[in-house]
């Protein structure tokens, strides 16, 4: 029955309302005229009457909680103004508001009943009125609701996007950091390299020159030969020098001396016989003194070898030179990362399988950074004596596979597939000073390469990072 | 415990020598007498080769006599003919001696002292006059050295001392002779200045003892009348020697004379019954208080105030209160038994002039302290002196005083070796000396120092005592 | 023999150790040096010198050695009774504040020398620590003034209460 209540026929029925109205001197007294902007009625507000509006139109209100008032809905001619409240009894939810000059019936609250009994010929077509009414506003309600729906589900998707996006920028922001500490680093590396080789060279140069100096005239005398000895001796464990002392206490029982006994502990047999066939014509401190200035040169000498040999990595191992992907082979890296990792190292039984692979395009620096990641993870979590292990191998003719592998606890499952993931860290960030940045950039780095990185628990125990690269020629 | 030989021969003579006696027969010697003689030679061992401390032989020395001489022990219940026994409490109020308390209270007062860097504070206003000048910087040196020891122990003063002197010898060039000069001079000052009051040293008290058994009462002031004047020579002698034996390189030196008196309420009080003390101690003669007595008045007075707590009071020397009883205690019974007697009587004395007996016991005192314990030595040496003076049979000019003064100061002027006196072995321990620098030396104060006492005992100590 | 003061040096690089110990052979006629390369060497050389009556007065020891590292090894021995007085010294250029933290608060670390030390400086700290280590056990100085701080053991004397006898 309400389904046919369509628009023409709301125009017919207020039509005849009008008629009506204007042959009912009585009803004349119900026509209310305002003017535009005037308000009904506020929210908030219990009504006292309902307006069915005649003419012109009527805008409903509503505040927000900030104060700031919307539109909810707009009021023709043939519509109810403040119905719900009317019925209900309850106070207004909206203010009504005219917006040009309007015409209205205006219904006290016992008037509208007493007036539909005295005009039967009205009873009809308000009923009619009031039931679109509500159909009107229900209908409003649900188209609003579906609304609403599809309004919230765009917001969904796009807050998605946002944050997406936002992680793109905090991942190239982190790499460009990472590059810009890298290239920074790079700087600081090559300026110091250049700064140290010169002492360095110009220790090795004097430790030579001065052993050529010593050694000139007393090659063939007995002080010479300690000297000679000192030099070509190997510095010895505590516990050997332990051992040793006791034995010089036995071959030189006249040495009471502690720290002299320590000295001679650390000569080798030879040595004690050019000491014996002498002692009586040159004093034997005189001939310790001479093995151990021998000694301490070659001390120089080795020292300032290993200066020169961590500098030269140090080099090759940031290689910020290099923009453009060079043909190189990729175990150099791998050594010289070893190198300058050799602090972290030191402790670890490395253990290194590096069969040939053959030379391809890359850029060494950036491998680096992945073998420095991976390995000094490891190091992290390995005891001291833990086990390190780096392989290559090839893999048919046109890749190459790195494998690092340890016996440490190895990865927990439930992380395993996180670990690549930006910003992903079992440590406490900042503790350390970042050689290795993250598994994400070594991800990132592989992948520019054209391979891929992998990372699995092997069954005995410990992480296994397997890093397959492309091979390719110029 | 390590036991060395000599500590091992020390055990086994003590032993021998204390048994002994018990089973000989001397003539002329009475039974207690051999009884005191086996003690007398187990302190003699235990004493001189020392393989047990020097204090624990000295109140073993006590026990023994408690138990093997004195009329509470098991030989000697009654009255015998030839020998009277002494109650217990004479070998033990030795621990209680008037000599002993007016140790005490020296301790007391230069414990007090040093809590409060009254000695360093007194060091650094009192160099001040002696300048710049290597030579007089030593003399200064020597002189509150000389006068701070009086009062403290040498030891105490020489390790205070050098605080003082290692700052100027680590900036003197490595070869300046100056430096053993400066190293020597303070433990040689400090010998020296031990003797000059009754407190400087043990062996003072040692003699001051053994004379108030005689019932002959040293006042302070008067020991002080008798010393100081010796004192003061030797001192000028020794830094004469230093200065010309290890001539200065350097013009000048300089010394780090910062530093401010404690002004607290408890310094102040210490100061004022340090003053006091000293100014009643040398006033003796005039008010007639005995010095022991007097002794009391500070401790009394600094435990009241609380400037000397009950951690000070532990911390005293109270073993060389028992070195001193002990030589005491033994003086008793070497005496009431007759033993100093025949030991007297069995050299024949009047073959040496009074003159040259001075000179032997000078000189023995002297060679012995160098090897020995000062304090050993004059206790071992003044029962025999006593007993001389006593007998008589060294004939006129061998006056009790005297003789016992003699082996007292003589005992102080053995600074030969490092192991001559503690202050030796802190000075030769910095290692800026060697034993010959300190032989060198000390050996000519050493002689010097016999001639000095033989000279005041001729010339200068009769006056004074007439 | 006589009651032993030993300095006990931990180092695992031996060009270092020579280093070191050449910088305490001054120290070598009154303090006896013993050396180990690592904690476990340490610990057998710990326990020889305590057998044999004798004890150490100082350690001077590298934080990264193989196996465990130095600080634990200094805090291990602070709780042996017998190691409380030793004086115990860092000398290292790698253990961190953390580390460092560590052996302060937990094994009574005395001093912290980096790497690489002078040769002057490094003497003064051990000079400074022994002279600590004789004042602190109340042992006789005279017999170390020549090595040791002359003017702070002629103070602790002084303190002392010195007697004649």
């Amino acid at each position: 029955m309400l389904k046919g209540f369509q628009k023409a026929d709301r125009k017919e029925v207020l039509s005849l309302i009008n008629r009506t109205v204007d042959e009912t001197p009585e009803l004349q007294s119900l026509v209310v005229h305002f003017n535009p902007k005037d308000i009904l009625f506020k929210e908030g507000d219990t009504l006292s009457y309902l307006y069915l509006l005649l003419d012109g139109t009527v805008s409903l209100s509503h505040k927000k909680e900030d104060l700031s008032s919307f539109e909810v809905l707009k009021l023709q001619p043939g519509h109810f103004i403040g119905i719900v409240a009317f019925n209900t009894g309850n106070n207004s939810l909206t203010t009504a508001t005219s917006i040009e000059k309007i015409k209205t019936l205006r219904f006290g609250q016992d008037d509208f009943e007493k007036y539909l009994n005295q005009h039967p010929s009205l009873r009809s077509p308000l009923q009619q009125l009031m039931m679109s009414n509500m159909t009107e506003r229900f209908k409003v309600n649900l188209e609003l609701e579906s609304r609403l729906h599809t309004l919230n589900h765009t917001l969904e998707e796009e807050g998605d996007e946002l944050k997406e996006a936002y992680q793109q920028l905090e991942d190239s922001h982190q790499k460009l950091v990472h590059q810009e500490k890298m290239a920074t680093l790079g700087e600081l590396v090559a300026g110091f390299a250049h700064e140290v080789n010169n002492p360095a060279s110009s220790l090795l140069r004097s430790s030579e020159s001065l052993i050529a100096n010593f050694l000139e005239h007393s090659d063939k005398n007995p002080l010479g030969q300690m000297f000679q000895l000192g030099l070509e001796s190997a510095p010895l464990s505590s516990t050997e020098i332990r051992a040793r002392m006791i034995q010089v206490q036995k071959r030189f029982p006249w040495v009471s001396e502690r720290s002299l006994i320590r000295k001679l502990a650390q000569i080798s047999d030879k040595g004690y016989e050019i000491i014996e066939s002498v002692r009586k014509k040159i004093p034997v401190k005189s001939l310790v003194q001479q093995h151990e200035a021998g000694k301490f040169i070659h001390n120089i000498q080795l020292s300032s070898e290993r200066i020169a040999n961590l500098v030269k990595s140090l080099k090759s191992y940031s290689r910020q030179d290099q923009n453009e992907a060079e043909e190189v082979d990729i175990r150099n890296g791998i050594n010289d990362t070893i190198l300058v990792l050799s602090n972290r190292l030191k402790f670890l039984n490395l253990e290194l399988d590096l069969k040939e692979i053959p030379k391809t395009q890359v850029k060494l620096g950036e491998l680096n950074q992945v073998w420095t990641n991976i390995i000094v993870n490891a190091c992290d979590v390995l005891p001291n004596g833990g086990a390190l292990k780096i392989a290559t191998k090839t893999e048919g003719e046109h890749a190459i596979i790195i494998e690092i592998s340890d016996n440490g606890p190895g990865i927990p499952e439930q992380l395993i597939d996180r670990i690549f993931e930006p910003n992903f860290t079992t440590k406490n960030q900042g503790a350390k000073f970042g050689l290795g940045l993250g598994l994400a950039i070594s991800n990132e780095i592989i992948r520019q390469h054209g391979g891929f990185i992998r990372v699995s628990n092997k069954k005995d125990g410990g992480a296994k990072f397997e890093i397959l690269l492309p091979v390719k020629n110029s | 415990m390590k036991v060395n030989k000599k500590q091992l021969a020390g055990l086994i003579i003590g032993i021998i020598g204390l048994i002994i006696p018990f089973f000989l027969n001397i003539e002329g010697l009475s039974y207690a007498g051999h009884v005191a003689l086996g003690i007398f030679l187990l302190a003699a061992a235990f004493w001189m080769l020392e393989p047990v401390p020097i204090y624990a032989t000295s109140v073993l020395v006590i026990l023994l006599q408690i138990l093997l001489l004195s009329k509470e022990g098991f030989i000697f219940t009654s009255v015998t003919e030839s020998y009277i026994p002494d109650a217990y409490t004479a070998f033990i109020g030795t621990l209680a001696n008037p000599i002993i308390i007016l140790f005490l209270g020296g301790f007391v007062l230069a414990d007090a002292a040093v809590k409060y860097n009254l000695d360093k504070n007194l060091t650094r206003i009192l160099l001040r006059p002696f300048g710049s000048q290597p030579k007089f910087i030593v003399l200064g040196l020597m002189v509150v050295t000389g006068l701070l020891s009086a009062f403290m122990s040498n030891t105490a003063t020489t390790a205070m001392m050098m605080t003082v002197i290692i700052p100027i010898i680590v900036q003197l060039d490595k070869a300046d002779p100056l430096k053993i000069g400066l190293a020597l001079s303070i433990p040689f000052a400090a010998n020296i200045g031990g003797i000059a009051t009754p407190i400087g040293t043990p062996p003072n008290a040692v003699v001051i003892g053994a004379l108030s058994q005689q019932g002959i009462n040293i006042p302070f002031g008067e020991w002080m009348a008798l010393a100081v004047p010796l004192v003061v020579i030797a001192l000028l002698f020794a830094w004469f020697l230093l200065i010309r034996m290890f001539k200065p390189d350097t013009d000048s030196i300089s010394i780090d004379m910062s530093g401010k008196f404690n002004t607290s309420k408890n310094a102040i009080i210490l100061y004022v019954a340090f003053g006091l003390t000293v100014l009643f101690w040398v006033t003796e003669s005039f008010h007639g208080v005995k010095s022991a007595i007097i002794a009391l008045v500070p401790v009394v007075f600094l435990t009241l105030t609380g400037v000397v707590t009950k951690e000070d009071i532990r911390k005293l020397p109270w073993e060389v209160l028992w070195l001193v009883a002990g030589g005491i205690s033994l003086g008793i019974s070497m005496k009431s038994t007759g033993l100093a007697e025949w030991i007297v009587g069995s050299i024949e004395w009047s073959a040496f002039g009074a003159i040259t007996l001075l000179v032997v016991f000078s000189a023995v005192a002297v060679l012995m302290s160098n090897f020995l314990s000062n304090t050993v030595t004059a206790t071992l040496l003044i029962p025999l002196a006593v007993s001389l003076a006593t007998s008589g049979v060294a004939g006129e000019g061998f006056n009790l005083i005297i003789v016992s003064l003699v082996i007292g100061v003589s005992a102080s002027m053995a600074m030969m070796l490092p192991i001559s006196t503690p202050p030796n072995a802190i000075a030769m321990s910095t290692g800026t000396i060697e034993t010959k620098d300190m032989a060198k030396a000390g050996i000519s104060i050493g002689v010097f120092g016999i001639v000095l006492v033989v000279l005041y005992a001729i010339f200068y100590w009769p006056l004074m005592l007439n | 023999m006589d009651h032993q003061i030993y300095i006990l040096v931990i180092e695992d690089e031996l060009e270092v150790m020579d280093a070191l110990i050449k910088d305490l052979e001054e120290f070598e006629q009154t303090f006896p040096i013993e050396s180990a390369n690592n904690t476990d060497e340490a610990n057998l050389v710990v326990n020889q010198i305590y057998e044999s009556g004798n004890e150490i007065g100082l350690i001077l020891c590298d934080h990264v050695l193989p196996g465990e590292n130095g600080v634990d090894f200094l805090i291990s021995l602070e709780s042996r009774k017998e190691f409380h007085k030793t004086r115990k010294v860092l000398v290292t250029g790698q253990a961190g504040l953390e580390d460092t933290v560590k052996a302060i608060n937990n094994a009574n670390l005395n001093h912290y020398i980096p790497k690489p030390w002078t040769k002057e400086g490094f003497q003064k700290v051990v000079v400074n620590q022994l002279t600590d280590f004789i004042i602190d056990k109340k042992y006789n100085p005279l017999k170390f003034m020549a090595t040791l701080d002359a003017v702070r053991l002629a103070e602790a004397m002084r303190n002392n209460t010195l007697t004649d006898n």
